[in-house]
């Protein structure tokens, strides 16, 4: 199985889907083929509430990567599953952010992702 | 015969340079190599084990044994260490066990590399130091490297805990204090002032400008000994009573916590061999790519309760003249980042201190130090207690 592949084009149904362990009840972020955290290696996919809080966040004021134009804001969101992950905040001015935040998911077309997820306020 | 102790017998630090003007890795470790050895009284022949940091630029393919046959040299033993920020360190902690293993009896530390600024802002360069999953996950958000992970920190510790910027800001000023007393030192001829680091230019918010390390071009180097009991060395000895490392994550969302570092379990293994605790550190000599990894390290380490390090860093004098002397060469953010070797320059700092060398920025007490090596976002760290002999 191509988990990477199979993230990305879950992703297409608008939904954030993350492989779960049933072994040990827990969510694994990013895919790989093996549970982290118990070793066991049958995984299930299952789609996500997209629900979460702002973790931390950095406003980017200078950019070294051409394709984004500061400001911007970068983030870790902890989704409402126990599974944090990297992230934009979109649809948001940038002095309303806070830390602690809530969030959901919403997917965007950007660059070669056709469905890449990124967050707005709730 | 006795259990045999390793010392640090003998260091070098090249100044460090913007302009490497078209010298290599190489060439840097090479003359690095020279003066630590002489430094220690011995003659290359003498030299039978090997440590080396990786390459910025060379191919890290075989690198030891490229740095051995460049330098001709035929160690009984050698290796790469790549902890990032903390492969120094951990060079140190390591040829310390070879020796005391018997393995080889004077082992080469190696640290070094080049920066060029047409390669370092390119998408390549960037690349180049991510995990497949950083690649992934983290890069379709436009993540600056280090200095966004770092700031992910430092925001969450001003929201968790009320640390300021003004707090921040305190520790590269009083860096730059212990700077203007460092004629090596990149920038050492104008103070810092808190205002100064506020009014520089925001790069990822919360971090300014003069929050950040500058990197540069260079090489440092440490040779470990054994000690024996006969043994005129032409410096004083430093000791190295205790060592620990930790890790708990490589990329920042795979952290535990942002603000609760691995520098806390690194430090309390380093102070357990050691059989000493903060309270007998003299001097630290903490890894500062950033404001923030400073007082987090502090304390992690244990100088101050977790959360309160905002406070204890505008209330205490982390100069050389202070009440806790810390990064007396005015660290990475005054000195550079000379590749892996900024990690080293704070292994070489205490030595100084320790030794009582440091000139017009000896500190009082020299009896420990702490010395941190930092790599990664808060990943990879390598603590090492030294003393004076």
């Amino acid at each position: 199985m191509d988990y990477r592949r199979t993230f990305w084009e879950k992703l297409k149904t608008g939904r954030l889907w993350l492989q779960y362990c049933p072994s040990c009840t827990r969510y694994v972020f990013y895919p790989r083929e093996r549970c982290p955290y118990c070793w066991e290696s049958d995984l299930d996919w299952q789609p996500l509430s997209g629900l979460g809080r702002v973790y931390s966040y950095t406003v980017v004021r200078v950019s070294a990567l051409p394709e984004f134009q500061p400001p911007y804001v970068y983030a870790l969101v902890d989704l409402d599953e126990g599974v944090r992950l990297a992230t934009n905040i979109e649809d948001c001015p940038l002095d309303c952010i806070e830390v602690g935040m809530p969030v959901r998911l919403k997917t965007i077309n950007r660059e070669d992702h056709e469905a890449l997820p990124v967050f707005v306020p709730l | 015969m006795g259990r045999c102790e390793a010392i640090i017998s003998g260091i070098s630090e090249l100044v460090p340079v913007l302009d490497a003007g078209g010298r290599r890795t190489l060439d840097f470790l090479a003359e690095a190599a020279a003066l630590a050895v002489e430094d220690a009284g011995l003659s290359k022949d003498e030299i039978d084990g090997l440590l080396v940091t990786p390459p910025s630029e060379d191919t890290y393919f075989l690198w030891p044994s490229q740095v051995a046959e460049c330098l001709q040299l035929t160690p009984a033993f050698m290796n790469m260490v790549e902890l990032g920020g903390a492969s120094a360190v951990a060079a140190v902690a390591r040829a310390k066990l070879m020796v005391e293993a018997g393995i080889c009896r004077h082992c080469l530390c190696l640290s070094g590399g080049v920066w060029d600024a047409q390669v370092f802002n390119t998408r390549a360069n960037k690349t180049a130091v991510m995990s497949q999953a950083e690649i992934d996950y983290e890069l379709p958000y436009g993540p600056m490297g280090f200095n966004s992970g770092y700031a992910l920190i430092a925001r969450r510790h001003m929201n968790q805990y009320g640390t300021t910027p003004e707090q921040l800001a305190k520790i590269a000023v009083d860096q730059r204090t212990n700077a203007l007393a460092n004629s090596q030192a990149l920038f050492n001829t104008q103070p810092l002032t808190i205002q100064a680091v506020l009014n520089s230019k925001v790069i990822v918010d919360p971090l300014h400008l003069l929050e950040i390390v500058r990197p540069c071009s260079g090489a440092a180097a440490v040779v470990v000994s054994r000690s024996d009991e006969d043994c005129d060395w032409p410096h004083h000895p430093v000791n190295i009573p205790g060592f620990g490392e930790a890790y708990t994550h490589n990329s920042i969302p795979y952290a535990p916590e942002l603000t609760l570092s691995p520098v806390k379990m690194a430090s309390q293994r380093a102070f357990q061999m050691a059989g000493r605790s903060p309270r007998d550190i003299d001097l630290v000599s903490l890894y500062d790519c950033y404001t923030i990894t400073v007082l987090i390290s502090l304390e992690d380490a244990g100088f101050c309760p977790k959360g309160s390090g905002g406070r204890f860093v505008a209330d205490t004098d982390l100069t050389y003249n202070g009440d806790l002397p810390c990064n007396t060469h005015g660290g990475q953010l005054s000195c550079g980042q000379a590749s892996f070797a900024g990690g080293m320059s704070h292994v070489i700092e205490a030595v100084r201190q320790l030794r009582g060398e440091a000139g017009p920025r000896q500190v009082r007490k020299n009896r420990l130090a702490l010395v941190n090596g930092n790599g990664g976002v808060m990943s990879t760290q390598s603590c090492l207690i030294l003393g004076r002999k």
